[in-house]
């Protein structure tokens, strides 16, 4: 913060009104950008949906018919029940695994942690494709149980709502459980040693004391497990759930053909799931920031309280994170397995290796691969510049309306990729033909994941001293030069991570690319959707998933090698008690 | 100054991007339903052919968005401008609504007289020269005879035997709009059963379900890995596919079926003609046409001898026959097609899919529940008649709610039950 202000205050008054000029020039770039790549594709959705069908009128008619009939109130409730379930999964598996990494001293911890966080970089459709191969009715699981003679029938371990939820909850494990480090290595040790000396029990002393300490951090991950719901819509199809908002969404928009009510109904679908998100998100924002007034999160130590745990904790420490271990690497190895072998049904392992499905992606499938890393590189290049710029003039500047550009860009963390695409897709093909070229995919991308890698640019930002910089300026340096030799090198650890973090999340980007691709715009995970849906051997499919698990993973490790561990790549030191 | 060459350098960096997909070469796009084992196929085949008689690459993009419908509906998006030459795949229903839009242009390859007008009454390619069929199936069903074996139960034959209860829960079915091939099958119950049986039909069908899917690949899916042994509206290729590639599944070819034509046509504005053309031309040749056997469908020139080729180590020959039920040829095959109203399938499309959406999908947790408390009140009914009890009015109670189930009167059905319940008490 004090940037701009410790400015002001400087003699030099006719340089700080140049500067406050350059500031407002660049904010009014920022927004000229996020006017023409945020609002206006996304104004045209919210406009489609009050399109009467089949006219040019606009109305009120779609919503009536949405809410009207009780198949989508019911879908509207049905996705609201998932996220609670998925929410309370969430925490009830991942409270104690932050506990166990965050107060007891244990060996291997730093391994349990970076498998706990493993599931952010994967895929969730591609971890759904391994379970149905494990858990499914003749699946490793299943098969095994029968042969062993404990059950005679297959039992129904995913296919429905509470396969959904079990892999949604698996899958952003990671945000609760780093939600949950935060706040538990950020409490005061102080306060709970004062309740052990007025003689509160562990247990008592954990739910009067530590637990609510905790509440404005667990929420800020909570939030995000509970908008995931109504984004993601491929995971519940694989699954063979298909009434809930985001599904529906997808499924009315693609597949509606003549009916043009039905894509109205997709749309609205689309539109609610927004709001619901963009609500929560403001909601939730407004509660932390008024808890955090209360100074809850005030006089913090690094690391916080460690316990020594007595030998029986100890060995149910060790167990349980083994547990959530093994149910984390099920997935990059039950892919690994498929993509080596062919037709693996109905046996409890492959029985038939074969190199084909690598072969075939390497001979035949590369422009996949190379798709995915022009599209995403691209997209990286103009998320580094903008992003930087934003967290400049976000943490740098009282430049007008950095405020309104933050809020913006905020949003769309939360903002269904089902959404973007549809705008884009909308408000881009007449008029601003852009979506005819292939810009359009790299431009998505950056819309979708500049918000990752601007949260970690202004955290580094915030953490660099501002004298430096002014010191710069006061010897006559221009802004440019200033930043490029003075900012940028003190800046790059923090950018690098956002950098990886950004490009992992853009490889994986499927929602928005699914409705934007044309022929020989293919990325890996279209590529990879195309494959299961209108392909006839997993094989494929699953090596195609097992590669891209792969390189996240390689980028990750890259990331945390410069990053100062996974927890700090992961998260981002914004995340952490800030 | 350093300004101005960082902007010429990032300008200079951005146009060398934009520049990127815009190298000159040979080009040729399809859009359409075919599976990605066709497309490999057909790609491969026909580039071979291009560098071979041509002496220089073609560069084939293909785009593929889902099922028919949804490659149609991509097609009206590009609205005369397509972003490709060739509407590759989906059958008849699919092409008259391309051509019907304007969307697609006659074009009589160099083949046309080796693809027949038509099969048992059914169209093979349009005699306006729109589009004519390259790789015909029949509608199917798919189930898994291993995990069949493991539940003690025989594949279904015929229509009505699906509705045996010793199916029910595992059957995977599709949404109508998700894929032609199911709006082909609800299309099936209609017109021969006519609308109030073919409703009945598919509400005692629906009851049956274990799951519904996505597209017919889904159900492949499902079928192959055992989820649900039995697959309904399924491409007759998908279990030859499948079992070549050692998947335990057969194919059922049910008593009433129709032909899908699967079909080619040039589109309208296509912006590589010539190459469009050329390919066609290449497609219905006997070349071409080996190489979708080889991608795994059927073919569809009258003069193919499957045996010959198997004679020539064309490997997917076999299994075409075995498929075929040792026919030498797809149009050899012997049996009865449903005398199919094409133009009345297509002119009901949202009439169906939306009674189906509304009438069955929406009502499916519904139907099952309905009909269980009907079965069970019938098998009280049929105890108490065992042991001499009068039962006629409760009898006729349970035939009303019948009737009122297979007319969609679920909650009136259920009344019926209660009272059938209440007569058999008495």
């Amino acid at each position: 913060m004090g940037g701009a202000g410790g400015l002001l205050a400087h003699p030099h008054q006719h340089g700080i009104r140049s500067l406050i000029r350059v500031d407002n020039l660049l904010a009014a770039f920022a927004w000229v950008v996020v006017a023409f790549l945020i609002i206006y594709p996304l104004s045209f959705l919210v406009i489609d949906s009050f399109r009467v069908a089949g006219s040019d009128r606009f109305g009120l008619q779609n919503y009536r018919a949405f809410f009207s009939d009780a198949y989508y109130i019911g879908a509207f409730v049905k996705t609201f029940v998932l996220s609670g379930l998925v929410l309370l999964t969430t925490t009830v598996l991942g409270l104690p695994l932050a506990y166990i990494l965050a107060r007891y001293r244990l060996r291997g911890q730093t391994v349990f942690t970076a498998l706990t966080i493993l599931p952010i970089v994967l895929p969730a459709y591609a971890g759904a494709f391994a379970w149905v191969v494990f858990f499914g009715r003749f699946g490793t699981l299943n098969l095994l149980l029968m042969q062993w003679g404990i059950i005679s029938r297959p039992i129904n371990f995913i296919s429905g709502l509470h396969g959904v939820v079990f892999m949604q909850a698996i899958h952003l494990l990671p945000f609760m459980v780093l939600s949950l480090l935060a706040a538990f290595t950020s409490i005061d040790p102080d306060l709970e040693e004062a309740a052990e000396v007025e003689g509160a029990s562990g247990i008592r002393r954990f739910f009067t004391v530590t637990l609510p300490l905790c509440t404005p951090s667990y929420l800020a991950g909570a939030i995000l497990v509970f908008l995931w719901p109504f984004t993601d819509w491929l995971t519940p199809m694989i699954f063979g759930v298909i009434d809930l908002l985001p599904s529906i969404a997808y499924i009315n928009i693609a597949y509606h053909f003549t009916d043009v009510g039905r894509k109205y109904m997709g749309i609205v679908s689309v539109v609610l799931s927004s709001g619901v998100c963009v609500a929560a998100f403001l909601l939730l924002k407004a509660w932390v920031e008024r808890k955090r007034y209360t100074g809850l999160s005030k006089g913090t130590t690094l690391g916080g309280r460690t316990i020594r745990p007595n030998p029986l904790v100890r060995v149910v420490s060790y167990l349980y994170m083994l547990f959530i271990s093994a149910l984390v690497l099920l997935i990059p190895i039950v892919l690994g397995l498929s993509g080596f072998s062919r037709r693996w049904v109905l046996t409890p392992f492959p029985q038939h290796w074969t190199l084909d499905n690598f072969r075939t992606i390497f001979t035949g499938a590369t422009r996949l691969i190379s798709n995915s890393f022009l599209f995403s590189g691209v997209a990286l290049g103009i998320g580094v510049f903008f992003g930087l710029l934003m967290a400049y003039l976000i943490a740098r500047t009282k430049a007008l309306g950095r405020g309104g550009l933050e809020f913006v860009s905020t949003l769309m963390l939360v903002f269904p990729g089902v959404a973007v695409g549809v705008a884009y897709l909308t408000a881009f093909w007449h008029g601003i033909p852009l979506a005819t070229h292939w810009m359009i995919m790299p431009l998505a991308l950056f819309v979708r994941r500049m918000p990752y890698f601007q949260r970690m640019a202004h955290a580094a930002y915030q953490q660099l001293d501002p004298c430096l910089e002014e010191a710069a300026e006061v010897s006559g340096a221009s802004k440019l030069r200033t930043f490029l030799t003075i900012s940028l090198p003190l800046l790059l650890k923090g950018i690098f991570v956002g950098v990886i973090m950004f490009f992992i999340m853009a490889f994986q980007e499927i929602s928005t690319a699914i409705f934007l691709y044309r022929g020989g715009w293919e990325t890996l995970p279209v590529g990879l959707y195309l494959n299961w849906h209108r392909g006839m051997e997993f094989g494929f499919a699953a090596a195609l998933s097992f590669m891209m698990v792969v390189i996240v993973f390689v980028m990750l490790m890259i990331a945390a090698k410069i990053g100062g561990g996974v927890l700090n790549v992961a998260w981002g030191s914004s995340g952490r008690g800030k | 100054m350093k300004s101005g060459k960082m902007l010429a350098v990032t300008c200079l960096f951005l146009l060398t991007l934009l520049g990127v997909a815009g190298a000159a070469q040979q080009k040729l796009g399809w859009v359409g339903p075919i599976y990605v084992e066709l497309s490999e196929s057909l790609k491969k085949g026909f580039q071979d052919y291009y560098l071979r008689t041509y002496g220089e690459p073609i560069e084939i993009t293909f785009v593929r968005p889902g099922g028919w419908p949804v490659c149609v509906d991509r097609v009206r998006i590009w609205d005369g401008k397509p972003d490709a030459d060739v509407f590759l795949g989906a059958g008849a229903p699919a092409h008259s609504v391309l051509a019907s839009l304007g969307l697609t242009v006659p074009y009589v390859h160099a083949h046309w007289d080796m693809i027949p007008a038509e099969w048992h009454g059914m169209k093979a390619k349009d005699p306006e020269g729109y589009w004519s069929a390259f790789a015909p199936w029949l509608v199917s069903n798919m189930y898994n005879e291993l995990v069949l074996r493991m539940y003690n139960v025989p594949p279904p034959r015929t229509w009505d035997d699906l509705l045996n209860p010793i199916y029910r829960g595992h059957i995977a079915m599709c949404l109508t709009y998700a894929s032609g091939t199911m709006y082909e099958v609800v299309q099936i119950q209609l017109q021969t059963r006519g609308w109030r049986d073919g409703w009945a039909y598919l509400r005692y069908l629906a009851a049956q379900v274990g799951r519904w899917t996505t597209g017919s690949t889904d159900t492949t899916h499902n079928v192959t890995r055992g989820e649900y042994p039995i697959g309904i509206a399924q491409p007759q290729m998908n279990a030859m596919v499948a079992r070549r590639d050692g998947y335990p599944v057969g194919n059922l070819v049910p008593d009433v079926t129709v032909l899908v034509p699967e079909a080619a046509a040039l589109l309208a504005g296509a912006p590589n003609e010539r190459n469009a053309k050329i390919f066609l031309d290449w497609l219905y040749s006997m070349e071409g046409q080996k190489y979708v056997l080889q991608g795994g469908y059927f073919v569809a020139r009258t003069d193919i001898s499957l045996r010959q080729w198997q004679a020539e180590g064309v490997t997917m020959a076999s299994h075409a026959i075995a498929a075929l039920g040792g026919a030498d040829n797809f149009w050899a095959v012997d049996l009865d097609l449903l005398d199919y109203d094409l133009e009345l399938a297509t002119a009901q499309w949202d009439e169906v899919n939306n009674t189906f959406d509304r009438e069955i999908y929406r009502k499916w947790e519904e139907l099952k529940s309905t009909l269980s408390q009907i079965e069970a009140v019938e098998l009280q009914i049929a105890d108490a008649k065992a042991k001499g009890a009068d039962v006629a009015a409760a009898e006729a109670k349970a035939a009303e709610a019948r009737t009122l189930f297979e007319e969609g009167e679920l909650a009136t059905a259920r009344t019926a039950v209660t009272e059938a319940r209440a007569l058999l008490r008495r």
